[in-house]
C-alpha cells in the first residue's frame, strides 16, 4: 500500500510537474515570433446611386445607416484658377465667405444663429479647382439645414460694409502670411515652377485683394455657382429618394445653368538647369526646403506607378526620405515628398524643415535619395511589397465616416474616373513593376532640372549650401523676385 | 510631415475646442444617440483594458495611454516625457527598429505617439486582421523596451526632438507664447511651470539612465491604460491581451501628489518681441482642470463669447467695431489645473490698448449680466452632432473611453459630461464669469522686434526676454 501509495504520491508529483510544465510553456511564450496576420478582410466599398437632376446636377447618394448623421456637399467642377481674372485673384475665395452674410430674408446674424441652433454649419470655399459648399448634419436636422444652405447659395445678398470688413480681414491673413515660413516656401516654389503668367503661379495680392468690387463678388456668384457643373454628394442615413425630394425643395430654384470649364492651362515655363533659389529669413532656427518640379496630371497613364513610386520615396514615415534625413540624421522632425495630382501639371516636391546648421548636409542627403531611387540604390523587392500593401490595404480608411465616404465618391466623379475605381485599385496598384517605377522616377523627376527653394538664414547657410557644388544660388525675396545684388533680401526683422 | 510623434500644442487644443465642445443643445435632447458600447475590465498585473467593437469598416485602433506627461518630470529634465514617447518607437526586445511601422503602414495603417502635460499615448490604426501583431508589439515595448536601449537610439530622437521644438515652436511666429504663460502662471518648481516640449539644455542633458529610471517608474501595466475599439472579437482579444500582457510584472503605485490650481497675487502684464509683423494679444485667466465642476459651465461660456459671429467678443470687436481681424476664447483644462485663455489679432490702425479695453467692457458687460437663454441654447445646440461625429472614428472613440478612464476612473465619464453640458444653467455661465474673469490675470502683448511701444498699456508691461534657446544657426 506503501508503494502504491508512493506510487500514486509520484503519478500526483508527476502530474503536478505536468502541469507546471505546461504553465511554465505559457509563461515563457516565445516573444520572439511574429504573430501572422489573420486571413484579409473583403474590401467593402460603400453602394452609390448616380442620377442627373433635370438642372443639370449630378446626384450621387450613398446610404449609410451607422449613426444618424447626414454629410452633404455640393462639389463644383473648376475653381479659382478656371474662373478668377488675374487682377481679382481672392475674388473666388471672398465671395464663398460672404455666402454667410445675408440672404433676401436674413441678416447674417439670423444664418448664423439658425446654424447653431441646428447644431450645425454651413461651409464654402473655392480651392484652384473645383470649389464646394456643404454640411454634416444630424438625419433629423438635415432639410432645415439644407433650406438655409439653398438659401445662402441662391439669395445672398453681398452687403458692401460686409465686404470691406472682409477685405480688412483677409489683408491681415496675407501680412500674417509673410511671417509664415511654410507658406513662404510654398508661394516662392510655385512662383519659380511655373512663373507669374501661369494661374498656378498665381495667388491673392494685397493689390488684388484691394481690387475687388462688390459688382465682382455678385458676377462670380452668378456666374460660379450653377448646377450645370455640380456634383451633388449625400452620404449618410437618408435614402436615395429622401435625399433627391429634399434636394428638389431645399434648392428649387436652382434653375439649369452653366457647364463644366475646360482645364486649358497655358505652357509651363521652359524647365530652367537645377538652381537653389534662396529667401532670406534672417534668424531662422530652420531652413525650409522643397525640391522639385512641374508633374502630369491625374489622368496621367503613370498614375498608380508614381503612387507606388512616391511611397517607397517620400509617402510614408519609413520612406527612404524620412528614414535617412529624420530618423537616421537627426535633421529634421520629418521630411517627405508628393505628387500634387490635379487637372494641370501640378508639382512634384520632396522637402521638409531642416536644422539650419544642418541645411547643405540634408539637401546633400535629399539629392542622394532622389538619384537612389531613380537607379542608384534599386528598390528592392521588399519595398515595393511594403508601398503596394499601404497603398491597398489603406483603402478602408477611405470609407470611415459620412465625409470621407463623400469625398472619396465625389472625387471619382471630379476627375472623371471610372465608378469601379476602388474595386480595381488593388488590381492596378499590384500590376505596377519594379521596372516601371525606375521609369516613372527618371521621366519625372528630372533631376538636372529641379528647382530647390530654400527658405532659412542665409548668413547661416550660403556658404556652406554654396560649398555642396550642388546647383547655383539665386537669392529671391518672400515674393519670389530677384534681389539685387548686395541685397540681404530680408524684409522681416 | 507624414508624422509627428508629437506634443499637442495649444493650437491643436484649440481646434478641439472649437470643434468638439461648441456644442449645443436639443431641448429635447437626443441623449439616446450618445452611446458608446463598452466593456471594461483589469489584469491582475493591474492593465486596465477597455473594448468596443464597432464593425463599420474592417479596420481596428489600438490605443494605449500611460498616466504621465511632463507634469512627471524632474527639475532640470524638462521635455523628458516627451523626449520617452519617442524612445518607445525605436524598437524593444523582440521587436527590431522599423518593424512597427512595417506592421502598421506597410498594411495600409498607421501609428504615433503625442504627450501632453497629463498623459502620454500610443496608437496604431491598422486592418483588422493585424490586430495580433499590434498587441505583441505594444506588450513589448512596455514589457521590454530596456532590452535593446542605447545612447545611440537616445541621441538620434534627442535630435528629432530638438528639431520638432525649433520647427514647431521657435520658428513659428506667436510659437513660444505657450512657455511664456507655463512660466508666468505658474510659481517655479510647479508642475505646469514649463512647456511639453521641454527646453534645448534639458533635452541635452537627459541621459541614458533618465531613461531607464523613467521606464521603470512609469511604463508599467498598473499605470497603463490599453483600448482596442474596432472590428475584432472580444474573446479572442482578450486572449491575445492575457497571453502578451498577461505575465509581464506589475510596478510599483505611482504616487500623484496634490497639485495646486494657479493663483495669481496680482496681475501681470508682459510684452515680448516676435519676428512678427503683426501683434497680437493674449490674456489668460488662472481658472480650472477638467476634473473640476466647473470645467463644463467656463467651456460653454467659451462658446458664448467666441466662435460663432453673434458670440459676444466676436460680435463687438470682429463685427460690430472691427479692431479685432480674429479673436478666440477657449477653457484650455489639464487633468489638475486649466487657464481660460483668450487671444486677439487686431485690424492695423488698432492699438493693443483699445483691444484691451474693448475686451474689458465686453467682459464686465457679461459678468454683470449673463448669458441670455438663448445664448445658452446655442452654446449646446452642436454637442449631439459633435459627439456622434466623434464616435466615427475608432481611434476617436478610444481616445474619448481612455480620457474618462485615466482622469475619472470611468471610461464612460463622456456620458456624464455630455449631461451636464446640458444642464448648465445661466446662473452657472454668471457664476463662473464673475469668479474666474472677474480676478487676476496675465496680459502678453507679442510684438514686432523693436515695438515694444506696440504693447497694450506698454508703459505698465514688464518685457520678457526669453533666451534664444540656441545660437544663430547654432551647431550640436
Amino acid at each position: 500500500m506503501k508503494r502504491h501509495n508512493q506510487v500514486t504520491a509520484l503519478f500526483v508529483t508527476v502530474v503536478i510537474l505536468l502541469a507546471s510544465v505546461a504553465s511554465l510553456a505559457q509563461q515563457t511564450l516565445d516573444r520572439t515570433k511574429v504573430p501572422p496576420p489573420g486571413p484579409s478582410p473583403a474590401l467593402r466599398v460603400p453602394d452609390w446611386t448616380k442620377t442627373q437632376l433635370s438642372n443639370g446636377a449630378t446626384l450621387i447618394v450613398s446610404e449609410r445607416h451607422n449613426l444618424p448623421l447626414i454629410s452633404f456637399t455640393i462639389t463644383f467642377v473648376g475653381g479659382s484658377n478656371q474662373f478668377e481674372s488675374e487682377s481679382k485673384h481672392g475674388v473666388a475665395a471672398m465671395t464663398s465667405s460672404m455666402l454667410t452674410e445675408g440672404t433676401a430674408t436674413k441678416t447674417g446674424d439670423q444664418l448664423s444663429d439658425a446654424l447653431q441652433l441646428l447644431g450645425t454649419n454651413v461651409s464654402a470655399g473655392v480651392g484652384a479647382e473645383e470649389g464646394s459648399i456643404g454640411f454634416v448634419s444630424t438625419s433629423k436636422n438635415f432639410e432645415p439645414t439644407l433650406a438655409l444652405l439653398g438659401d445662402m447659395m441662391l439669395n445672398s445678398t453681398f452687403p458692401a460694409d460686409a465686404l470691406e470688413r472682409l477685405r480688412g480681414r483677409t489683408l491681415v491673413n496675407l501680412t500674417q502670411a509673410k511671417d509664415q515660413p511654410n507658406v513662404i516656401g510654398a508661394q516662392v516654389f510655385a512662383r519659380v515652377l511655373y512663373g507669374a503668367a501661369h494661374p498656378y503661379g498665381q495667388r491673392p495680392t494685397e493689390a488684388s485683394i484691394k481690387a475687388i468690387t462688390r459688382d465682382d463678388v455678385v458676377a462670380f456668384s452668378k456666374a460660379y455657382f450653377q448646377p450645370g457643373r455640380a456634383i451633388i454628394t449625400v452620404v449618410g442615413d437618408t435614402t436615395a429618394a429622401r435625399a433627391k425630394s429634399s434636394i428638389e425643395k431645399g434648392l428649387a430654384g436652382w434653375s439649369k445653368a452653366g457647364d463644366k470649364p475646360s482645364f486649358n492651362y497655358p505652357k509651363v515655363p521652359e524647365l530652367q538647369p537645377a538652381k537653389i533659389y534662396l529667401v532670406d529669413k534672417p534668424g531662422s532656427a530652420q531652413s525650409v526646403v522643397t525640391i522639385g518640379l512641374p508633374g502630369p496630371p491625374r489622368n496621367t497613364p503613370d498614375y498608380f506607378g508614381l503612387q507606388v513610386l512616391n511611397t517607397i520615396l517620400g509617402g510614408q514615415f519609413q520612406s527612404r526620405l524620412n528614414a535617412n534625413i529624420r530618423e537616421e540624421k537627426g535633421y529634421s522632425y520629418g521630411v517627405n515628398s508628393v505628387f500634387s495630382f490635379g487637372k494641370g501639371p501640378g508639382p512634384f516636391r520632396a522637402g521638409g524643415a531642416i536644422f539650419s546648421a544642418k541645411t547643405d548636409a540634408a539637401l546633400i542627403e535629399f539629392m542622394k535619395e532622389l538619384k537612389g531611387i531613380e537607379g542608384d540604390r534599386p528598390i528592392t523587392d521588399e519595398e515595393l511589397k511594403t508601398a503596394k500593401d499601404n497603398l491597398i490595404q489603406g483603402l478602408p480608411a477611405r470609407f470611415a465616416s459620412v465625409s470621407a465616404v463623400s469625398s472619396s465618391i465625389t472625387t471619382l466623379a471630379v476627375q472623371g474616373l471610372p465608378d469601379d475605381y476602388y474595386q480595381n485599385y488593388a488590381k492596378n496598384v499590384s500590376a505596377i513593376t519594379k521596372d516601371d517605377l525606375l521609369r516613372v522616377a527618371k521621366q519625372y523627376i528630372d533631376l538636372a532640372h529641379l528647382a530647390i527653394v530654400i527658405v532659412g538664414d542665409r548668413s547661416a547657410i550660403e556658404a556652406a549650401l554654396k560649398a555642396t557644388n550642388i546647383a547655383p544660388i539665386t537669392i529671391l525675396d518672400i515674393e519670389g523676385n530677384p534681389v539685387a545684388a548686395g541685397g540681404t533680401g530680408a524684409t522681416n526683422r | 510631415m507624414t508624422k509627428n510623434r508629437s506634443v499637442l500644442s495649444v493650437f491643436a487644443l484649440l481646434l478641439t475646442i472649437a470643434v468638439g465642445q461648441s456644442v449645443t443643445a436639443q431641448k429635447n435632447g437626443n441623449s439616446s444617440a450618445v452611446k458608446i458600447p463598452f466593456e471594461a475590465y483589469k489584469l491582475p498585473n493591474g492593465l486596465n483594458v477597455i473594448l468596443s467593437v464597432d464593425k463599420t469598416t474592417p479596420t481596428v485602433a489600438v490605443d494605449v495611454w500611460y498616466h504621465v506627461g511632463s507634469k512627471n518630470e524632474m527639475p532640470g529634465r524638462t521635455g523628458f516625457a516627451h523626449l520617452f514617447e519617442h524612445m518607445m518607437f525605436t524598437g524593444s526586445g523582440h521587436v527590431p527598429y522599423g518593424l512597427h511601422d512595417k506592421l502598421t503602414e506597410g498594411v495600409g495603417g498607421n501609428n504615433n505617439g503625442s504627450t501632453t502635460n497629463d498623459r502620454t499615448n500610443y496608437y496604431e490604426n491598422i486592418p483588422s486582421n493585424y490586430l495580433e501583431s499590434t498587441l505583441w508589439i505594444e506588450a513589448d515595448r512596455l514589457g521590454f523596451l530596456l532590452d535593446t536601449l542605447d545612447i545611440a537610439k537616445l541621441n538620434a530622437q534627442r535630435d528629432v526632438v530638438k528639431n520638432e521644438r525649433r520647427q514647431s515652436y521657435d520658428n513659428q511666429p506667436y510659437g513660444r507664447v505657450g512657455e511664456i504663460f507655463y512660466a508666468a502662471m505658474y510659481p517655479k518648481g510647479h508642475p505646469y511651470s514649463w512647456p511639453v516640449i521641454g527646453s534645448m539644455t534639458d533635452l541635452s542633458a537627459a541621459s541614458e539612465e533618465d531613461v531607464k529610471a523613467f521606464f521603470r517608474q512609469y511604463y508599467t501595466p498598473n499605470n497603463a491604460y490599453l483600448a482596442i475599439v474596432g472590428d475584432f472579437e472580444p474573446a479572442q482579444a482578450k486572449a491575445w491581451i492575457t497571453k502578451y500582457f498577461g505575465d509581464l510584472p506589475a510596478g510599483k503605485p505611482v504616487e500623484r501628489p496634490n497639485i495646486a490650481l494657479a493663483k495669481l497675487d496680482a496681475s501681470k502684464r508682459l510684452v515680448y518681441e516676435d519676428r512678427v509683423q503683426v501683434p497680437r494679444l493674449y490674456i489668460q485667466w488662472p481658472s480650472v482642470g477638467t476634473k473640476n465642476a466647473d470645467d463644463v459651465p467656463l467651456s460653454v461660456m467659451s462658446s458664448i463669447l467666441s466662435g460663432s459671429r453673434t458670440a459676444r467678443l466676436t460680435k463687438a470687436l470682429v463685427y460690430d467695431s472691427q479692431m479685432a481681424s480674429n479673436i478666440f476664447a477657449f477653457q484650455n483644462s489639464n487633468e489638475d489645473v486649466g487657464q481660460f485663455q483668450l487671444v486677439v489679432i487686431p485690424r492695423p490702425d488698432h492699438t493693443l490698448t483699445e483691444i484691451e479695453d474693448a475686451v474689458d467692457q465686453v467682459i464686465k458687460k457679461f459678468i454683470s449680466e449673463g448669458p441670455t437663454d438663448d445664448e445658452l441654447q446655442r452654446a449646446k445646440a452642436g454637442l449631439e452632432l459633435g459627439f456622434l461625429r466623434g464616435l466615427e472614428s475608432n481611434l476617436g472613440k478610444a481616445n474619448q473611453l481612455l480620457d474618462g478612464a485615466v482622469f475619472h476612473a470611468d471610461p464612460g465619464h463622456f456620458s456624464i459630461d455630455y449631461q451636464k453640458t446640458l444642464s448648465v444653467t445661466a446662473a452657472d455661465v454668471k457664476r463662473v464669469a464673475a469668479q474666474y474673469l472677474g480676478g487676476n490675470r496675465i496680459v502678453l502683448s507679442v510684438v514686432p522686434k523693436g515695438k515694444r511701444d506696440q504693447a497694450s498699456k506698454s508703459s505698465e508691461s514688464e518685457a520678457v526676454s526669453l533666451l534664444r534657446t540656441e545660437a544663430a544657426g547654432g551647431g550640436k
